[in-house]
Protein backbone atom coordinates (compact mmCIF):
# COMPACT_ATOMS: atom_id res chain seq x y z
CA UNK A 1 0.00 0.00 0.00
CA UNK A 2 1.62 3.10 -0.87
CA UNK A 3 -0.51 5.63 -0.28
CA UNK A 4 -2.02 6.87 3.58
CA UNK A 5 -5.98 6.60 3.95
CA UNK A 6 -7.73 7.34 6.83
CA UNK A 7 -6.29 5.05 9.52
CA UNK A 8 -2.82 4.00 8.13
CA UNK A 9 0.04 5.23 6.67
CA UNK A 10 1.95 4.27 3.34
CA UNK A 11 5.03 2.36 2.74
CA UNK A 12 6.71 5.80 1.40
CA UNK A 13 5.49 7.75 4.53
CA UNK A 14 6.90 4.85 7.07
CA UNK A 15 10.26 4.93 5.08
CA UNK A 16 10.66 8.48 5.22
CA UNK A 17 9.86 8.63 9.28
CA UNK A 18 12.16 6.06 10.09
CA UNK A 19 15.10 6.74 7.96
CA UNK A 20 14.51 10.11 8.53
CA UNK A 21 14.50 9.18 12.26
CA UNK A 22 17.69 7.27 12.48
CA UNK A 23 19.45 10.16 10.19
CA UNK A 24 18.33 12.91 12.14
CA UNK A 25 19.54 10.84 15.94
CA UNK A 26 23.06 10.10 14.05
CA UNK A 27 23.00 13.42 12.99
CA UNK A 28 22.67 14.94 16.63
CA UNK A 29 25.17 12.81 17.73
CA UNK A 30 27.97 13.54 15.28
CA UNK A 31 27.12 17.10 15.41
CA UNK A 32 27.92 17.06 19.52
CA UNK A 33 31.46 14.98 18.68
CA UNK A 34 32.52 16.84 16.17
CA UNK A 35 31.83 20.32 17.92
CA UNK A 36 33.68 19.26 21.35
CA UNK A 37 36.27 17.02 19.34
CA UNK A 38 40.27 18.65 18.92
CA UNK A 39 41.14 19.87 16.29
CA UNK A 40 42.87 17.28 14.00
CA UNK A 41 41.69 15.72 10.48
CA UNK A 42 39.02 13.56 12.26
CA UNK A 43 37.08 16.40 13.76
CA UNK A 44 37.10 17.80 9.83
CA UNK A 45 35.80 14.37 8.61
CA UNK A 46 33.42 14.34 11.37
CA UNK A 47 32.16 17.82 10.00
CA UNK A 48 32.23 16.68 6.24
CA UNK A 49 29.91 13.55 7.84
CA UNK A 50 27.96 16.06 9.85
CA UNK A 51 27.12 18.87 6.74
CA UNK A 52 26.91 16.20 4.30
CA UNK A 53 24.21 14.44 6.22
CA UNK A 54 22.41 17.72 7.51
CA UNK A 55 22.02 18.51 3.10
CA UNK A 56 20.74 14.40 2.59
CA UNK A 57 18.25 15.24 5.16
CA UNK A 58 16.88 18.67 3.95
CA UNK A 59 17.14 16.88 0.42
CA UNK A 60 14.84 14.02 2.03
CA UNK A 61 12.79 16.78 3.73
CA UNK A 62 11.81 18.11 0.58
CA UNK A 63 10.72 14.53 -0.93
CA UNK A 64 8.74 13.87 2.16
CA UNK A 65 6.67 17.02 2.05
CA UNK A 66 6.00 16.69 -1.52
CA UNK A 67 4.70 13.42 -0.69
CA UNK A 68 2.79 14.77 2.36
CA UNK A 69 0.97 17.35 0.60
CA UNK A 70 0.05 15.28 -1.88
CA UNK A 71 -2.29 12.97 -0.25
CA UNK A 72 -4.17 12.80 2.99
CA UNK A 73 -2.50 11.46 7.03
CA UNK A 74 -4.80 9.63 9.04
CA UNK A 75 -6.73 11.12 11.23
CA UNK A 76 -6.04 11.13 14.92
CA UNK A 77 -8.36 9.44 17.39
CA UNK A 78 -11.52 10.61 17.46
CA UNK A 79 -11.22 10.54 21.44
CA UNK A 80 -8.20 13.14 21.56
CA UNK A 81 -9.40 16.53 23.74
CA UNK A 82 -8.68 19.29 21.73
CA UNK A 83 -5.36 20.11 23.63
CA UNK A 84 -3.81 17.03 22.73
CA UNK A 85 -4.84 17.87 19.18
CA UNK A 86 -2.85 21.55 19.22
CA UNK A 87 -0.51 19.73 20.90
CA UNK A 88 0.28 16.88 17.88
CA UNK A 89 -0.30 19.73 15.45
CA UNK A 90 2.01 22.09 16.79
CA UNK A 91 5.14 19.47 17.90
CA UNK A 92 4.82 18.16 14.16
CA UNK A 93 5.04 21.66 12.59
CA UNK A 94 7.76 22.31 14.75
CA UNK A 95 9.21 19.38 13.46
CA UNK A 96 9.04 19.66 10.50
CA UNK A 97 10.41 23.23 10.59
CA UNK A 98 12.89 22.00 12.60
CA UNK A 99 14.12 19.90 10.28
CA UNK A 100 14.15 22.89 7.89
CA UNK A 101 15.50 25.45 10.09
CA UNK A 102 18.86 23.24 11.21
CA UNK A 103 20.14 21.72 7.74
CA UNK A 104 19.51 25.88 6.92
CA UNK A 105 21.07 27.51 9.39
CA UNK A 106 24.26 25.08 9.35
CA UNK A 107 24.29 25.85 5.71
CA UNK A 108 24.34 29.59 6.34
CA UNK A 109 27.63 28.67 9.16
CA UNK A 110 29.51 26.77 6.24
CA UNK A 111 29.08 29.50 3.88
CA UNK A 112 29.54 32.25 6.75
CA UNK A 113 32.84 30.71 8.00
CA UNK A 114 34.43 29.95 3.97
CA UNK A 115 35.86 26.74 4.70
CA UNK A 116 35.52 24.83 1.85
CA UNK A 117 33.03 21.86 1.68
CA UNK A 118 31.57 19.09 -0.74
CA UNK A 119 28.79 16.79 0.24
CA UNK A 120 29.98 13.60 0.42
CA UNK A 121 33.51 14.69 -0.89
CA UNK A 122 32.05 15.29 -4.24
CA UNK A 123 29.39 17.48 -5.13
CA UNK A 124 30.60 21.28 -3.93
CA UNK A 125 27.69 23.00 -1.85
CA UNK A 126 27.41 26.22 -3.08
CA UNK A 127 27.48 29.56 -0.25
CA UNK A 128 24.31 31.29 0.54
CA UNK A 129 25.74 34.12 2.65
CA UNK A 130 29.00 36.42 1.94
CA UNK A 131 32.04 35.02 4.15
CA UNK A 132 31.64 36.30 7.34
CA UNK A 133 32.60 35.99 10.86
CA UNK A 134 29.88 37.31 12.94
CA UNK A 135 27.42 35.64 10.52
CA UNK A 136 28.85 32.24 11.57
CA UNK A 137 29.14 32.87 14.74
CA UNK A 138 25.84 34.40 15.51
CA UNK A 139 24.52 31.25 13.14
CA UNK A 140 26.53 28.91 14.95
CA UNK A 141 24.66 29.99 18.22
CA UNK A 142 21.20 30.10 16.75
CA UNK A 143 21.80 26.56 15.14
CA UNK A 144 22.47 25.29 18.84
CA UNK A 145 19.27 26.64 20.49
CA UNK A 146 17.44 24.71 17.50
CA UNK A 147 19.43 21.36 18.57
CA UNK A 148 18.27 22.27 22.00
CA UNK A 149 14.52 22.76 20.88
CA UNK A 150 14.53 19.77 18.35
CA UNK A 151 15.96 17.42 21.71
CA UNK A 152 12.26 19.03 23.77
CA UNK A 153 10.47 18.54 20.72
CA UNK A 154 11.38 14.59 20.31
CA UNK A 155 10.66 13.66 23.66
CA UNK A 156 7.49 15.11 23.37
CA UNK A 157 7.16 13.37 20.17
CA UNK A 158 8.47 9.94 21.42
CA UNK A 159 6.77 10.79 24.98
CA UNK A 160 3.39 11.35 23.10
CA UNK A 161 3.59 8.50 20.84
CA UNK A 162 4.59 6.09 24.20
CA UNK A 163 1.36 7.54 25.56
CA UNK A 164 -0.67 6.49 22.90
CA UNK A 165 0.33 3.14 23.02
CA UNK A 166 0.66 2.33 26.49
CA UNK A 167 -1.69 4.79 28.46
CA UNK A 168 -4.43 5.26 25.61
CA UNK A 169 -3.98 1.83 24.08
CA UNK A 170 -4.55 3.45 20.12
CA UNK A 171 -3.26 2.46 16.68
CA UNK A 172 -1.51 6.06 16.67
CA UNK A 173 2.03 4.29 17.14
CA UNK A 174 1.25 0.95 15.67
CA UNK A 175 0.42 2.23 12.58
CA UNK A 176 3.40 3.63 12.03
CA UNK A 177 5.47 0.58 12.34
CA UNK A 178 7.38 -0.70 9.47
CA UNK A 179 5.56 -3.83 9.96
CA UNK A 180 2.39 -3.04 10.43
CA UNK A 181 0.34 -3.44 6.75
CA UNK A 182 -3.23 -2.99 8.03
CA UNK B 1 104.24 33.13 -17.81
CA UNK B 2 102.61 30.14 -16.18
CA UNK B 3 101.97 31.04 -12.35
CA UNK B 4 101.02 34.64 -13.74
CA UNK B 5 98.18 32.57 -15.22
CA UNK B 6 96.89 30.84 -12.61
CA UNK B 7 97.48 33.79 -10.76
CA UNK B 8 94.84 35.63 -12.98
CA UNK B 9 92.78 32.67 -13.05
CA UNK B 10 92.76 32.64 -9.08
CA UNK B 11 92.12 36.25 -8.97
CA UNK B 12 88.55 36.07 -11.48
CA UNK B 13 87.59 33.11 -9.48
CA UNK B 14 87.82 34.78 -6.30
CA UNK B 15 85.64 37.62 -7.36
CA UNK B 16 82.20 37.86 -5.97
CA UNK B 17 79.81 35.76 -8.50
CA UNK B 18 77.52 38.81 -8.75
CA UNK B 19 79.77 40.66 -10.68
CA UNK B 20 79.51 37.98 -13.84
CA UNK B 21 75.83 37.68 -13.61
CA UNK B 22 74.08 38.81 -17.42
CA UNK B 23 71.07 40.70 -17.76
CA UNK B 24 69.36 44.05 -16.38
CA UNK B 25 68.56 43.93 -12.81
CA UNK B 26 64.35 44.01 -12.03
CA UNK B 27 62.74 45.17 -8.97
CA UNK B 28 59.03 43.92 -7.99
CA UNK B 29 57.10 46.10 -8.08
CA UNK B 30 53.67 44.61 -4.95
CA UNK B 31 50.99 46.22 -5.99
CA UNK B 32 50.65 44.63 -9.03
CA UNK B 33 52.35 41.17 -8.12
CA UNK B 34 50.67 37.84 -5.92
CA UNK B 35 52.25 35.18 -4.71
CA UNK B 36 49.04 32.15 -4.02
CA UNK B 37 49.18 28.48 -2.77
CA UNK B 38 46.50 26.86 -3.23
CA UNK B 39 46.18 23.39 -0.47
CA UNK B 40 43.39 20.85 -0.82
CA UNK B 41 40.92 20.44 2.14
CA UNK B 42 38.69 17.73 2.28
CA UNK B 43 38.79 16.97 -1.83
CA UNK B 44 38.09 20.85 -1.96
CA UNK B 45 40.39 23.23 -2.80
CA UNK B 46 41.47 25.52 -0.30
CA UNK B 47 43.18 28.89 -1.70
CA UNK B 48 45.77 31.02 0.07
CA UNK B 49 48.13 34.08 -0.61
CA UNK B 50 51.37 35.38 0.93
CA UNK B 51 50.63 38.84 1.31
CA UNK B 52 54.09 40.20 1.54
CA UNK B 53 57.13 38.85 -0.63
CA UNK B 54 59.87 40.27 -2.53
CA UNK B 55 61.07 39.08 -5.95
CA UNK B 56 64.64 40.38 -7.21
CA UNK B 57 65.76 39.23 -10.52
CA UNK B 58 68.67 39.61 -12.93
CA UNK B 59 67.45 38.39 -16.56
CA UNK B 60 67.99 38.85 -20.03
CA UNK B 61 65.25 37.71 -22.00
CA UNK B 62 67.17 36.84 -25.00
CA UNK B 63 70.45 35.49 -22.76
CA UNK B 64 69.11 33.74 -19.73
CA UNK B 65 72.25 31.72 -18.73
CA UNK B 66 74.18 34.12 -15.69
CA UNK B 67 70.56 35.73 -14.24
CA UNK B 68 69.83 35.20 -11.10
CA UNK B 69 66.31 34.82 -9.26
CA UNK B 70 66.01 35.59 -5.38
CA UNK B 71 62.33 35.71 -3.93
CA UNK B 72 62.02 36.25 -0.06
CA UNK B 73 58.62 35.22 1.06
CA UNK B 74 56.86 36.50 5.07
CA UNK B 75 55.72 33.69 5.77
CA UNK B 76 53.44 35.34 8.31
CA UNK B 77 51.82 36.95 5.99
CA UNK B 78 50.12 33.81 5.15
CA UNK B 79 46.43 34.49 4.80
CA UNK B 80 43.27 31.30 3.74
CA UNK B 81 40.30 33.94 4.25
CA UNK B 82 39.44 31.26 7.32
CA UNK B 83 39.70 32.66 11.06
CA UNK B 84 40.42 29.29 12.44
CA UNK B 85 42.53 27.92 10.11
CA UNK B 86 44.75 31.51 9.81
CA UNK B 87 44.78 30.77 13.37
CA UNK B 88 46.11 27.53 13.18
CA UNK B 89 48.72 27.71 10.04
CA UNK B 90 50.51 29.84 12.52
CA UNK B 91 51.60 26.95 14.69
CA UNK B 92 54.57 24.70 14.30
CA UNK B 93 52.58 21.78 12.69
CA UNK B 94 52.31 24.16 9.47
CA UNK B 95 54.09 27.27 9.38
CA UNK B 96 55.43 27.64 12.58
CA UNK B 97 55.59 31.34 12.68
CA UNK B 98 57.85 31.93 15.29
CA UNK B 99 60.54 29.56 14.31
CA UNK B 100 60.34 30.24 10.73
CA UNK B 101 58.80 33.61 9.63
CA UNK B 102 60.62 33.88 6.20
CA UNK B 103 60.97 31.56 3.08
CA UNK B 104 63.55 31.96 0.54
CA UNK B 105 63.95 30.79 -2.72
CA UNK B 106 67.42 31.71 -4.84
CA UNK B 107 68.91 30.28 -8.36
CA UNK B 108 71.73 30.94 -10.55
CA UNK B 109 70.60 28.57 -13.05
CA UNK B 110 68.16 30.21 -15.41
CA UNK B 111 67.23 28.54 -18.72
CA UNK B 112 65.20 28.67 -21.78
CA UNK B 113 62.66 25.81 -21.68
CA UNK B 114 60.45 26.48 -25.03
CA UNK B 115 59.11 29.55 -25.08
CA UNK B 116 59.03 29.87 -22.04
CA UNK B 117 61.88 30.03 -19.31
CA UNK B 118 63.00 28.23 -16.09
CA UNK B 119 64.66 29.03 -13.24
CA UNK B 120 66.52 26.08 -11.34
CA UNK B 121 67.45 26.94 -7.22
CA UNK B 122 66.83 26.46 -3.90
CA UNK B 123 63.84 26.43 -1.67
CA UNK B 124 63.97 27.24 2.32
CA UNK B 125 60.93 26.56 3.55
CA UNK B 126 60.43 25.83 7.21
CA UNK B 127 64.37 25.21 7.86
CA UNK B 128 64.32 22.65 4.83
CA UNK B 129 66.43 23.38 1.76
CA UNK B 130 64.95 21.49 -1.25
CA UNK B 131 65.55 21.84 -5.05
CA UNK B 132 62.84 23.25 -6.88
CA UNK B 133 62.46 24.29 -10.45
CA UNK B 134 60.56 27.32 -11.06
CA UNK B 135 58.95 27.70 -14.50
CA UNK B 136 57.83 31.14 -15.82
CA UNK B 137 56.33 32.71 -18.63
CA UNK B 138 58.17 36.15 -19.70
CA UNK B 139 55.81 39.14 -20.71
CA UNK B 140 57.25 42.78 -21.59
CA UNK B 141 55.05 45.33 -20.74
CA UNK B 142 55.12 49.13 -21.67
CA UNK B 143 57.32 49.83 -18.39
CA UNK B 144 58.32 46.89 -17.66
CA UNK B 145 57.43 43.10 -17.76
CA UNK B 146 55.80 40.55 -15.84
CA UNK B 147 56.77 36.71 -14.97
CA UNK B 148 53.80 34.14 -14.18
CA UNK B 149 54.06 30.48 -13.53
CA UNK B 150 53.13 27.66 -11.17
CA UNK B 151 54.48 24.68 -9.68
CA UNK B 152 53.10 22.43 -7.72
CA UNK B 153 55.24 21.37 -4.07
CA UNK B 154 54.43 18.10 -1.81
CA UNK B 155 53.86 19.73 1.72
CA UNK B 156 55.25 16.91 3.70
CA UNK B 157 58.93 17.40 2.45
CA UNK B 158 58.88 20.67 4.04
CA UNK B 159 57.72 19.46 7.16
CA UNK B 160 54.03 21.49 7.02
CA UNK B 161 51.46 19.23 8.55
CA UNK B 162 53.19 17.09 11.32
CA UNK B 163 51.68 14.84 13.74
CA UNK B 164 48.28 13.65 13.07
CA UNK B 165 48.03 15.65 9.78
CA UNK B 166 50.83 14.02 7.66
CA UNK B 167 48.14 12.09 6.66
CA UNK B 168 47.12 13.30 3.18
CA UNK B 169 43.54 12.12 3.21
CA UNK B 170 41.70 15.27 4.77
CA UNK B 171 44.37 17.88 3.90
CA UNK B 172 46.14 16.87 0.48
CA UNK B 173 50.12 15.89 -0.52
CA UNK B 174 50.19 18.65 -3.35
CA UNK B 175 49.81 22.52 -3.04
CA UNK B 176 50.17 24.23 -5.92
CA UNK B 177 52.08 27.57 -5.76
CA UNK B 178 50.74 30.53 -8.55
CA UNK B 179 52.47 33.84 -8.96
CA UNK B 180 52.49 36.54 -11.37
CA UNK B 181 55.04 39.33 -10.77
CA UNK B 182 55.31 42.54 -12.31
CA UNK B 183 58.81 43.59 -12.17
CA UNK B 184 60.36 47.56 -13.17
CA UNK B 185 63.99 47.48 -14.58
CA UNK B 186 66.05 48.98 -11.98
Amino acid sequence: MLRNDIDSWGAPAKLFHWVMAALIFAQIALGLVAVSWHVSPTKLNLYVWHKSAGMLILALLALRLLWRLSGRVPALPAEMAAWERLGAHLSHFLLYALMIALPLTGWVISSASNVPFRIFWTIPLPAITAPDKATADLFASVHGWLVSLLALVLVAHVGAALRHHYVRRDAVLTRMLPWKTS
Amino acid sequence: MNNIASLAAGLLLALPAPLFAQGASWKMDPAGSRLEFTATFEKAPAPGVFKEFDTRLRFDPDKPAGGSLDVTIKVTSADMAIPDVNKEIRTKDWFDYSGFPQAEFHSTDLRRDGGRYVARGTLSLKGVKQAVEVPFAWTPTGEGATMEGELTLRRGVFGIGLGEWKATDVIGADVKVKFKVKLRKG
